[in-house]
C-alpha cells in the first residue's frame, strides 16, 4: 500500500501534469486538453478517495523524501517531510473534489488559452495539497508562496473571447491586490516561522523545522505570544479576518467562475488549517491567551460582514461576503479550544467549501446566460430555468443552515463547542452573539434568491436555455455531498475523534 | 617572492599576461579581426581558473611579506569572480560588434577589472586593497563609458566622482587605524586590537572604512550613483557591474568585519541602520519608476543592503548565508541582464516596451521570468532559498534585530510589486501579434540565459550541496 498510495503521487502528479501542459510538445487542441485535464482531475479524486478509504487515524501516512541521503537543507534541519493525518486527509479529499468540479465547470467559462489555464489549475492544486500535507514549517511556507503564481494568473487572466463588459476591467488589479495582501501576510508568517525555528533550537536544543519536533517548551512566554501574533497575521490575511479582508471580494468577483469556486472553497481554508497546525497545535499557551481576541474578531467577521453582505447588489459579491462571514464561524470554532469546537470547525470547512462552490457555480451560470450580476436587473430566472431554480433554492436553504444539510450541523456544533469553552467568558459571549448569523444569512441569501429568480422576466431573455449536463453534474454532486454530510456528519467528525 | 608567485599568485599572473597580450594585439591587429578578442579573454579566464588549482589554501598562506593571502575563502571568491567574468564575456557579443576598433582594449580592460576583483579578495593589507580597488575602479569607468552616446559618459563621470569621494573616506579611516595600531596589515591590526583596549577613534575608523568600501555596493550615503549609472550603462556591462564588484567587495568586507574591524560593536548597528535606510530608499524609489534598468538598479541596491545587514551581524553562520546569497544573486542577475541584452539594449527601456513579447519568444521570456521570480524570492527558485537562509541568519542574531527583520520583510513585499511590474507586461494580451518582435539571440547569449535560469531552478530544488560548501568555506576563514 505504501507505494501505491503515497503522498508524492498525490502532490507531484498534478505538478508534473502542469509542466506537461505548459510544454510546447503537448497538443493545443482545445477539446483534447480539456478532456485530458478533466480525466486527470477525476483520477486524482478517485485516488484521494482510495487514500481516505485506507486511512486509519492511528496510522497516518508519512513520507520523507531523501535527496541523495540528505535532508533538504541540513544546516537548518529542514526536511522534505509529508504527513497526512485525519484533518489533512479530509482537506485533501475536499481539495480534490472541488478541483474536479471546477474543471468540469470550466467548459463554458474558459474560452481561451486552455493549456495555460489547466496548467495553472494543476499547479494551484499541487500547491494547496502541499500546504495540507507538509510536515515541515518551511515546506509549508514554500507551498504557501508557490500558490501565489497560479492564483495570480487564474484571477487576473483573460480567459474569455467575448467582451466581458465592465467586470473584466479590474481583474488584473484585483489579482495584484490579492498577491500583495497574501505576500505581506506570508512575510509576517515567515517572521513567525523563523523566530519559532530559532527559539525552538535555542530553548529545546533540536535543530529541526518539522511540526512534531517543535514544542513551546521553555520558550519565554512573551516571545511565544509574539510569534503567535505574527503567524496569526499571516493566516488572517488568507482566512480572512476583518481588517485584512479587502482583497477577497474583489478577487472572488473578478475571477472566472471555476476559480471563484476554488478560491472560496479551498484557498480560504488554508488559513484556518494554518491556524490549526501552527497556533492550535504547536503554541497552545499563546493560543489560549489570544483566544478571546480571536473570538471577538470572529464575531466581528460574522456580524459585520453579514450586514455588509446585505447591502451588496452584485450576486458574486454577496456570496464572497457570505464566505467571509462563514470563515468567522470557523475561526470561532478554533478559538473555542475544545474538541467539539475543533471538529465543528473542520466540519464547517467542508460544508462551507461545498456550499460556496455551489453558490459560485449558480452565480456563474446566471452570469453566463444573462451577462449581468446585479440583483436589481435580474428577475424571473425561475420561469426559464426551473431546474437551476430548484438547485439554487436547495443550496441557498442549505447555506442558511436548514437542517438536513451539512452547514446546519457545522453552525450548531460550532456554537455548542464555543459555549462549552472554559477559557473565557468572552468566547461564550461571542458564541451567543453569533447566533443572529442564522437570521442575517437568511436575510441576504433569500434576498438573492427572491430578487433574481422570481418576478417578471425581461423579454430578451425568453430564449435562455436551462442548465446543461455539465452544470447539472456539478450542482448535483455538490448537493449530494451536502445531503450526505448533513445526514451522516459522523463521517467527518468520527474521523477526527 | 618567486615562491609566493608560484604558490598563490599564478591565476592573477596568468590573467595579467593575457591582458598584456590583448593590449599588444590591439596595436597590430586590424579592427576586422575583432572576433578573436573575445576568444582570447575566454582562454585567459579558463587558464586562470585552471591555475586556481595550484593555489595553496591549507594552511593559510601569506605572500609578498603579508600583503596578499590565500585560503579556501579567497579561492572560492576568485573562482566566482572568474566564472561571472566568463558569463559576462559571453554576453558582450553585441557590444563588441559595435566597438570593433576598440574590441581588444575593451577585453583588456574587462580582464583588468577581473584581476582587480581577484586582488581585492586576496588582499591582506590596506595598501594592496587600495591599489586593487583602484585597479578595478579605473577599468570600470572605461567599461561604463564604452557604449556610444552621451548617457554612458555621464554615467561614467558620476561613477568616478562617487568613487573618488568614497576612496577618500576609506583612506581617512585607514589613516586613523594606522594611527592607532601602527600597521596597515590586517593580521597585525587584528593582533593589536585583540590585545589592547580600543577607543572611539577606532570605531570612527571602522565606520569610515566600511562606508568607503560599501559605496561600490550602493549602500546609503553613497547610493545615489546607482540610478544614473544603470540608466546610462550598456546591459552587458551592467551584468558585470552588478556582480563582480559586488562579489569582490563583499568578499573583502566580510573578512574585514571579522578580523581587523571585529572589535567594534557600534559598527554592527551602524551597518544595520545604513542598510535598512538603503533598503527603504531603494524599494520606495522603484515603485513609481517605469524604466526597467532603474528598477533593476534599485533592486541591486536593495539586495546588497540585505546581504550587508547580514554580514554586519558577525558570525560564521551569517557569513555562510551571505556567500550563498551572493552566489544565487549573481546567477540571477547575469541572466536578467543577458535577457535585456538579447532584447536589444537602449538607454530607456520602459516597462511597457516589453508588452506581449512572451507570445513570440516563449523560451527566452520563460527563462527571464524565472530569474525575475527568483529575485522576488518566490519558491522553486534559488531566490526563495537564499532569502529564507539569509533571514534565518538575522533572526538568529538576537531579539534586538527583529524590528530590522520585520522592516526588511515588509520591504520585500514592495519589491515584489516592482518585480511584477517589470515581469507582467511580458504576458499581456496583444491585439496584433504579427507586429511583436522576434528575438534572434546569438548562441552565446542564449547559452548564458538558459544556463543561469537552469542553475537558479536547480539550486531552488536541491540547495543542499551549495549550502554545505558555503558553510565549509565560512568555517575555514
Amino acid at each position: 500500500m505504501d507505494i501505491l498510495l503515497s503522498i508524492p503521487i498525490l502532490i507531484f502528479v498534478p505538478m508534473l501534469v502542469s509542466v506537461l501542459l505548459l510544454s510546447p510538445f503537448f497538443t493545443s487542441n482545445e477539446v483534447l486538453v480539456r478532456r485530458f485535464a478533466k480525466s486527470v482531475f477525476v483520477f486524482h479524486f478517485l485516488y484521494s478517495l482510495c487514500m481516505l478509504l485506507f486511512f486509519s487515524p492511528s496510522n497516518p501516512y508519512i513520507c520523507k523524501i531523501d535527496l541523495f541521503g540528505m535532508d533538504w537543507i541540513q544546516s537548518l534541519g529542514i526536511k522534505l517531510l509529508f504527513k497526512i493525518d485525519a484533518i489533512s486527509i479530509i482537506m485533501c479529499v475536499l481539495t480534490s473534489f472541488i478541483f474536479m468540479l471546477a474543471s468540469i465547470s470550466s467548459k463554458f467559462n474558459i474560452r481561451k488559452n486552455h493549456k495555460f489555464y489547466y496548467s495553472m489549475l494543476f499547479l494551484l492544486m499541487s500547491a494547496i495539497l502541499g500546504i495540507f500535507t507538509s510536515g515541515d514549517m518551511f515546506l509549508f511556507f514554500l507551498f504557501w508562496e508557490l500558490e501565489m503564481i497560479p492564483a495570480y494568473f487564474l484571477i487576473g487572466g483573460k480567459w474569455r473571447t467575448d467582451d466581458n463588459g465592465i467586470y473584466d476591467v479590474d481583474a488584473k488589479k484585483s489579482a495584484m491586490k490579492f498577491i500583495l495582501f497574501t505576500f505581506l501576510g506570508s512575510m509576517f508568517m515567515l517572521l513567525g516561522i523563523l523566530l519559532l525555528h530559532y527559539y525552538n533550537y535555542a530553548e529545546n536544543g533540536i535543530l529541526s523545522a518539522t511540526f512534531s519536533d517543535i514544542s513551546e517548551g521553555t520558550i519565554p512566554k512573551g516571545i511565544q505570544v509574539l510569534i503567535a501574533v505574527f503567524l496569526l497575521m499571516g493566516f488572517g490575511v488568507k482566512l480572512p479576518v476583518i481588517p485584512l479582508h479587502s482583497w477577497l471580494p474583489d478577487a472572488h468577483t473578478n475571477a472566472p467562475t471555476p476559480v471563484s469556486m476554488v478560491l472560496a472553497g479551498i484557498l480560504l481554508k488554508t488559513g484556518a488549517y494554518g491556524i490549526f497546525r501552527f497556533n492550535y497545535e504547536m503554541l497552545p499557551y499563546s493560543f489560549r491567551v489570544l483566544a478571546p481576541i480571536l473570538a471577538i474578531l470572529a464575531l466581528i467577521n460574522i456580524i459585520y460582514t453579514a450586514f455588509v453582505c446585505y447591502a451588496q447588489t452584485d450576486i458574486k459579491r454577496i456570496v464572497a461576503y457570505s464566505s467571509i462571514s462563514n470563515m468567522g464561524l470557523i475561526l470561532l470554532g478554533l478559538a473555542a479550544n475544545t474538541k467539539t469546537g475543533l471538529s465543528a470547525s473542520v466540519f464547517h470547512m467542508v460544508a462551507h467549501g461545498l456550499v460556496t462552490a455551489g453558490l459560485f457555480m449558480i452565480c456563474g451560470i446566471v452570469y453566463l446566460r444573462f451577462k449581468d450580476r446585479d440583483i436589481n436587473n435580474l428577475s424571473g430566472i425561475a420561469t426559464v430555468m426551473p431546474r437551476l431554480f430548484g438547485f439554487a433554492s436547495i443550496i441557498v436553504l442549505a447555506s442558511i443552515g436548514v437542517p438536513l444539510f451539512a452547514p446546519f450541523i457545522g453552525e450548531i456544533l460550532t456554537i455548542i463547542g464555543a459555549m462549552q469553552s472554559e477559557l473565557s467568558v468572552v468566547i461564550k459571549f461571542a458564541a451567543l452573539f453569533s447566533l443572529p448569523l442564522l437570521i442575517l444569512s437568511s436575510c441576504y441569501m433569500l434576498k438573492f434568491l427572491h430578487k433574481s429568480f422570481t418576478g417578471d422576466l425581461k423579454e430578451e431573455y425568453v430564449k435562455v436555455n436551462d442548465i446543461s449536463m455539465h452544470e447539472f453534474t456539478v450542482l448535483a454532486s455538490i448537493l449530494a455531498g451536502l445531503v450526505i454530510f448533513g445526514l451522516y456528519p459522523n463521517a467527518i467528525i468520527g474521523l477526527i475523534g | 617572492m618567486i615562491n609566493d608567485i608560484f604558490n598563490i599568485l599564478l591565476p592573477q599572473f596568468v590573467l595579467g599576461a593575457l591582458i598584456l597580450l590583448l593590449l599588444i594585439l590591439s596595436m597590430f591587429l586590424s579592427p576586422r579581426q575583432y572576433r578573436y578578442a573575445r576568444l582570447i579573454s575566454i582562454i585567459g579566464i579558463f587558464s586562470s581558473i585552471l591555475m586556481l588549482t595550484t593555489v595553496q589554501t591549507e594552511p593559510q598562506y601569506f605572500g609578498l611579506r603579508g600583503a596578499v593571502m590565500s585560503d579556501s575563502y579567497t579561492l572560492l571568491f576568485e573562482f566566482l569572480i572568474l566564472m561571472c567574468g566568463f558569463f559576462v564575456i559571453l554576453v558582450t557579443k553585441n557590444l563588441v560588434k559595435t566597438i570593433k576598433r576598440n574590441a581588444y582594449s575593451f577585453q583588456a580592460l574587462f580582464l583588468t577589472a577581473l584581476l582587480g576583483g581577484m586582488c581585492i579578495v586576496s588582499a591582506n593589507d590596506f595598501l594592496t586593497l587600495l591599489v586593487s580597488l583602484e585597479l578595478m575602479g579605473f577599468s570600470t569607468y572605461f567599461l561604463i563609458s564604452v557604449s556610444k552616446g552621451y548617457h554612458s559618459k555621464e554615467a561614467a563621470f558620476k561613477y568616478i566622482i562617487t568613487s573618488a569621494l568614497s576612496t577618500g573616506v576609506f583612506l581617512f579611516g585607514v589613516s586613523y587605524l594606522y594611527g592607532i595600531t601602527g600597521s596597515i596589515n590586517f593580521s597585525d591590526i587584528y593582533e593589536y586590537i585583540t590585545n589592547n583596549e580600543t577607543s572611539v577613534i577606532y570605531t570612527i575608523a571602522c565606520v569610515m572604512i566600511v562606508l568607503g568600501l560599501a559605496s561600490k555596493l550602493a549602500v546609503f550615503p553613497f547610493a545615489n550613483w546607482i540610478v544614473d549609472v544603470y540608466k546610462g550603462c550598456e546591459s552587458s556591462v551592467l551584468a558585470f557591474l552588478s556582480t563582480i564588484p559586488k562579489l569582490a567587495l563583499f568578499g573583502i568586507i566580510c573578512r574585514l568585519i571579522v578580523f581587523p574591524l571585529g572589535n567594534s560593536f557600534e559598527l554592527t548597528f551602524v551597518i544595520a541602520i545604513l542598510s535598512l535606510v538603503t533598503a527603504l530608499w531603494a524599494n520606495t524609489y522603484a515603485i513609481r519608476e517605469k524604466n526597467v534598468k532603474v528598477i533593476l538598479a534599485c533592486s541591486a541596491s536593495a539586495n546588497a543592503s540585505y546581504a550587508f545587514l547580514t554580514a554586519g551581524l558577525v558570525s560564521v553562520y551569517n557569513l555562510s548565508t551571505v556567500i550563498f546569497y551572493l552566489i544565487c544573486y549573481a546567477v540571477m542577475n547575469i541572466s536578467v541582464f543577458a535577457f535585456l541584452n538579447i532584447y536589444g539594449d537602449k538607454n530607456s527601456m520602459y516597462v511597457n516596451d516589453f508588452k506581449g513579447i512572451f507570445h513570440k519568444n516563449r523560451g527566452l521570456c520563460g527563462a527571464y521570468a524565472i530569474s525575475i521570480i527568483a529575485l522576488a524570492g518566490i519558491p522553486i527558485t534559488s531566490g526563495f532559498i537564499a532569502k529564507i537562509y539569509l533571514f534565518t541568519a538575522i533572526a538568529n542574531s538576537g531579539l534586538i534585530f527583529i524590528p530590522f527583520l520585520l522592516m526588511l520583510l515588509v520591504l520585500t513585499v514592495v519589491a515584489l510589486f516592482y518585480y511584477l511590474k517589470i515581469l507582467l507586461p511580458l504576458f499581456d494580451e496583444c491585439d496584433n501579434k504579427e507586429l511583436l518582435p522576434v528575438m534572434k539571440p546569438a548562441f552565446s547569449q542564449k547559452f548564458v540565459l538558459y544556463i543561469c535560469a537552469a542553475i537558479t531552478v536547480i539550486i531552488g530544488i536541491y540547495p543542499e550541496i551549495l549550502i554545505e560548501l558555503c558553510r565549509l568555506i565560512a568555517y575555514s576563514i
